[in-house]
């Protein structure tokens, strides 16, 4: 709650009495009273609303029964005469926001001013009734407001617009009837009114991009009186030229020459609006960035922080997709690091991080380690995060920037901060070389003085993949051993796993850590012993049967081959039996969101009764428990992939089909999902007639077809194929499904007992390459390709033809191939001129595939590309070749 | 939309303070948040000089006029540009009100006249009136001048 207000001193007394000294909700209540007054004093009810006002505005609040009382009160000064008086009631209304049913108390009174003559009384009557007012009293004052959107006095014009621009939340179709008012309010000579008309208009016909674009290409011929309202009209362009961009490719932008020529506003606010419309354009070329980075460098000296701040801040955001644009910047954001306002300062050194070159890199860190102390946390990570960037971008300065690194991560902070700090750590020593060992004792530092669990596990765990491979292995083992001591369990069970780790890579200090994990067999935590036990017999350490070193580092050091979400639910799935778990039988495949089953848009949702449930949930496993669930699929063996559901209908069809892919070794299951749109008719004997004369290799072997089709109630049926093992087969089928409609009866909703043969044409479908590739990513690609190693890499270059532009080739291999983007290498920087593109996967028979790609275009739109596959086989290498030639 | 509008004394206790579309719970955190930002910052700014600082997608406007720190905080089409447009017609409306950069005294005396002119620039989250001419009617029930 507020503080109550203090008095200082006694001997400025004079000059510091508060008029609300001692203030008091109760006494205020009671001095309310003199609104009941037969002889009403102005004055005095003037002041005492002031008191009520100045509580409120504290955050104070008023019960239920003493805002009723002394809203009836407030009520009666409506016989006042008094303007100053009435001025105050009209706020105090407002404030007191009385509940539906004392609102009618004043809806009269209101309602007389709203048609009063004095211009000022309409104008605060409009306002007051649409603060208070509910839906069923609006269509009743509709009349007024519309007039009152066209009064020629703007004070009511705008008072009316803005009441509407609130009143769209909540009754929106009664203010989209007011549009021609709106409409006519635009062209307004006032220049607020102007403003308030844009921006309801704009708010009426949002939904409508036509409407959206007649009244920007209108306005922007026309004249904008204030500079709200043109940067108003600013922000509607750039959402117009943002849409209108994905239709028309070629020729000049719609609307830039505009644009641009805000750029030579007056207003400082209309100038700023501009140019960070237009750094916002998409595929923004260099060429029409540079008059807007040019007034936005002109801002980063300007007196006023507001604008430093804008203009800094627009260029931060260009930094991250046009660094090279923003270099002319530099000096002046350097000079903003000493900048007052720490927001500005900040934003200043990570545009720099973004756009420095590598001479400067000292100088700058040199001036942000002064600057990190007095900085919130949010902040500094900000700055640690442009920091990894950038020495991710010039690896060779990794010494000075580990150092600042490992210096703030001395100092003070958060959990978040740390970790942001770790995190960089951990990717710089993964992806520079040279910073292995100066980071991993730095780390190690680190977890000696460490207050989170979380980081100091993270860090452990990292110690033992890393620590084992570095020069002199045994330093870290202090740091690692310490840890039993003084930790929590958590942290000496990850301990323990570091050090066997050690001890499995390092011969020479197995013995010693032999020592040290016995000692640890009589800690007090049940999970530290077992893993203690678990290590010790896995490399030998009791004397039993040593494992081979084979399966010590498979146990030790393998990843776990499938993803712990998948893994998770195969066990929940997993029904304790004769058979123990196979964890071969977990889904590889990461799991997206699980798409829901497309519906055909404009399908009413189902109303009454129970709704049918929706389609089969199209998640790996749900796939997996339902082939498994029939019979003639179940020898199959195990599911290898399940693909997207193709659509084989259009949308809004009388029955809409799409068809999921499962690959299995040696067979392949059409699953074709149903849905009948019509709810006269019930379909049955639904089965879908493929002809596979196009698709050699394939024969059938299996249809189930589907007994019965209702309205609204998807079903599958399918359709299994048999082609050659380890051969993947492509193909094209044609399907017509086959049904007998039944008319329904829509009053009882029974089918009548004779039914008609009838047939429906579907799209063809396509067995294609990619169905055999699992998309499964790398966290590393890099080492992933190293220790896959080159035995057998192929490589070759191919000539993709003339293209729109680079990200269409990209997507086009992709989607070819079928496989996981790693690292975000399926962004294409726009107009870039060449692109490496980094994919992994799995092929069938469970082989790993890796693939660079190397993109270049030419002048032509020609494109080349340079392909690069390293596969566990031979004749995967050789078979993604063939998919790309072929493709 | 103009999620917050506040004013403090020198001490940080709060002497308006009006939010819209802000849920009461968060309130309070907004008010100790604000009051911190200005202690740490509006140490020695000029008379109006304008403050800036962003979290997330909220902007806020600060600045100091007499005894009195005014917060003006926004989001969406109420960006920094936008809040220093509403917190130059409040400080003008202020002074105005005050007849020169008010001490603490001088604006809880002209308290119920300020509340009048903050109902007439900021309605429910939006910027209603920009000039202080104009307001000064307005408070009187006055039509403009201009029109």
């Amino acid at each position: 709650m507020a503080q109550p207000f203090v008095k200082k001193d006694d001997d400025d007394e004079e000059a510091e009495y508060s008029p609300f000294l001692g203030i008091e909700k109760g006494a205020v209540l009671q001095e309310a009273r003199v609104f009941n007054d037969p002889q009403l004093d102005p004055r005095r009810c003037s002041q005492v609303i002031t008191k009520l006002l100045y509580l409120l505005n504290q955050g104070e609040t008023f019960t239920k029964i003493e805002a009723t009382e002394v809203f009836f009160a407030v009520t009666k000064l409506f016989q006042s005469r008094d303007i100053g008086l009435r001025r105050m009631v009209y706020l105090m209304i407002k404030e007191l926001s009385p509940c539906a049913d004392e609102v009618i108390i004043v809806t009269s009174s209101l309602m007389k001013d709203m048609n009063s003559k004095t211009d000022m009384y309409r104008a605060n009557a409009i306002r007051v009734l649409c603060r208070i007012t509910d839906g069923t009293l609006l269509t009743q004052i509709e009349r007024y407001l519309k007039q009152a959107i066209v009064d020629k006095n703007p004070v009511v014009a705008s008072a009316a617009l803005v009441s509407g621009i609130h009143i769209l939340q909540t009754n929106p179709e009664i203010v989209k009837r007011w549009s021609n008012e709106v409409q006519e309010a635009v062209q307004s000579r006032a220049a607020l009114v102007q403003f308030h008309a844009l921006a309801l208009l704009h708010q009426i016909r949002q939904n409508d991009r036509l409407a959206v674009s007649k009244l920007v290409t209108s306005l922007t011929r026309g004249s904008v009186r204030s500079p709200l309202a043109q940067c108003l009209l600013i922000r509607y362009t750039s959402q117009v030229i943002h849409e209108s961009a994905s239709n028309s490719q070629t020729g000049e932008r719609p609307f830039f020459d505009y644009l641009e020529s805000c750029l030579r506003h007056k207003a400082e606010m209309v100038i700023l609006e501009a140019a960070r419309a237009i750094t916002e354009l998409n595929g923004v070329t260099s060429r029409e960035l540079t008059p807007a980075i040019t007034v936005l460098q002109l801002f980063l000296s300007s007196s006023k922080p507001v604008l430093r701040f804008a203009a800094i801040r627009t260029l931060n955001k260009v930094a991250m997709t046009h660094p090279m644009a923003v270099t002319n910047c530099n000096i002046d954001m350097e000079s903003l690091i000493s900048d007052q306002n720490r927001s500005i300062a900040t934003l200043a050194i990570t545009t720099l991080l973004k756009t420095g070159n590598e001479s400067s890199v000292d100088r700058l860190m040199k001036q942000i380690t002064n600057f990190m102390s007095d900085i919130a946390d949010e902040f500094k990570i900000v700055v640690v995060e442009a920091i990894r960037s950038l020495c991710l971008k010039f690896p060779l300065k990794y010494r000075s920037l580990m150092n600042f690194l490992s210096n703030i991560l001395r100092e003070e902070g958060g959990f978040e901060y740390k970790k942001a700090i770790i995190d960089s750590i951990v990717i710089l020593i993964r992806d520079i070389p040279e910073a292995k060992e100066s980071g991993l004792l730095h780390l190690c530092e680190f977890i000696e003085d460490c207050e989170f669990t979380y980081l100091s596990t993270q860090i452990l765990h990292f110690l033992g993949i890393e620590g084992p491979k570095t020069s002199d292995p045994s330093k870290y083992i202090r740091y690692i051993y310490n840890r039993v001591h003084l930790e929590n369990a958590t942290v000496r069970a990850s301990a323990v796993s570091t050090m066997a780790k050690f001890g499995a890579k390092v011969e020479s200090l197995k013995p010693r850590i032999f020592v040290l994990l016995r000692r640890c067999l009589l800690d007090s935590d049940d999970e530290v012993r077992d893993r203690a036990t678990l290590y010790l017999n896995t490399l030998g350490g009791h004397g039993s049967e040593v494992e081979t070193d084979e399966n010590m580092n498979e146990f030790l050091f393998g990843s776990l081959e499938v993803p712990l979400v998948n893994l998770e639910t195969s066990l929940k799935n997993y029904e304790p039996s004769d058979e123990s778990f196979d964890i071969n039988s977990v889904p590889k495949e990461i799991k997206s969101q699980p798409l829901a089953e497309k519906k055909a848009p404009g399908k009413k949702p189902a109303t009454g009764l129970a709704a049918p449930p929706s389609g089969p949930a199209t998640t790996v496993d749900a796939y997996e428990r339902l082939l498994s669930s029939i019979a003639e699929f179940s020898s199959f063996g195990k599911l290898f992939k399940s693909s997207a559901p193709v659509e084989l209908t259009e949308a809004g069809t009388e029955y809409t089909v799409n068809v999921v892919k499962h690959i299995f070794d040696r067979h392949v299951v059409f699953q074709y999902n149903c849905t009948n749109t019509i709810p006269e008719v019930l379909l049955e004997n639904v089965a879908v007639i493929v002809d596979s004369s196009d698709a050699e290799e394939f024969s059938e072997v299996a249809s189930k077809p589907l007994p019965s089709l209702p309205y609204d109630s998807p079903g599958q049926t399918f359709v299994a194929f048999e082609k050659p093992d380890g051969v993947t087969a492509i193909g094209k089928f044609s399907n017509i499904l086959k049904f007998i409609v039944k008319e329904v009866d829509p009053s009882t909703g029974e089918a009548e007992e004779d039914g008609v043969e009838d047939e429906y044409q579907l799209e063809d479908l396509e067995v294609v390459a990619a169905d055999y590739i699992l998309k499964v990513g790398v966290s590393n690609f890099r080492n992933a390709w190293e220790s896959m190693g080159a035995d057998y890499e192929r490589v070759d270059e191919y000539g993709l033809g003339p293209r729109e532009n680079l990200t269409e080739a990209v997507n086009a291999v992709i989607n070819l191939l079928g496989m996981q983007p790693c690292e975000g290498t399926e962004v294409v920087p726009s107009n870039s001129r060449s692109h490496s593109c980094l994919l992994s996967g799995v092929y069938i028979g469970n082989v790993k595939v890796l693939v660079r790609l190397s993109f270049g275009i030419d002048g032509q739109r020609d494109v080349a590309m340079k392909l690069a596959v390293r596969s566990e086989d031979e004749s995967v290498s050789d078979a993604i070749h063939e998919i790309v030639a072929s493709g | 939309m103009i999620l917050a509008v506040l004013f403090a004394n020198s001490e940080g206790n709060i002497l308006v303070e009006r939010f819209n579309g802000v849920p009461a719970e968060e309130r309070l955190h907004w008010r100790s948040f604000l009051v911190k930002l200005g202690a740490e910052n509006l140490r020695g700014a000029k008379n109006e000089e304008l403050l800036v600082a962003c979290h997330k997608s909220v902007y806020i406007v600060y600045t100091v006029l007499g005894d009195v720190s005014i917060y003006v905080v926004g989001k969406d089409e109420y960006d920094e540009l936008a809040l220093s447009e509403v917190i130059f017609v409040i400080t003008s409306a202020v002074k105005d009100a005050c007849g020169k950069p008010p001490t603490e005294r001088l604006f809880l005396d002209k308290y119920g006249k300020i509340c009048l002119c903050l109902d007439e620039i900021v309605w429910k989250g939006c910027l209603e009136n920009t000039d202080k001419e104009r307001i000064k009617r307005l408070i009187r029930l006055k039509p403009p001048v201009d029109f």
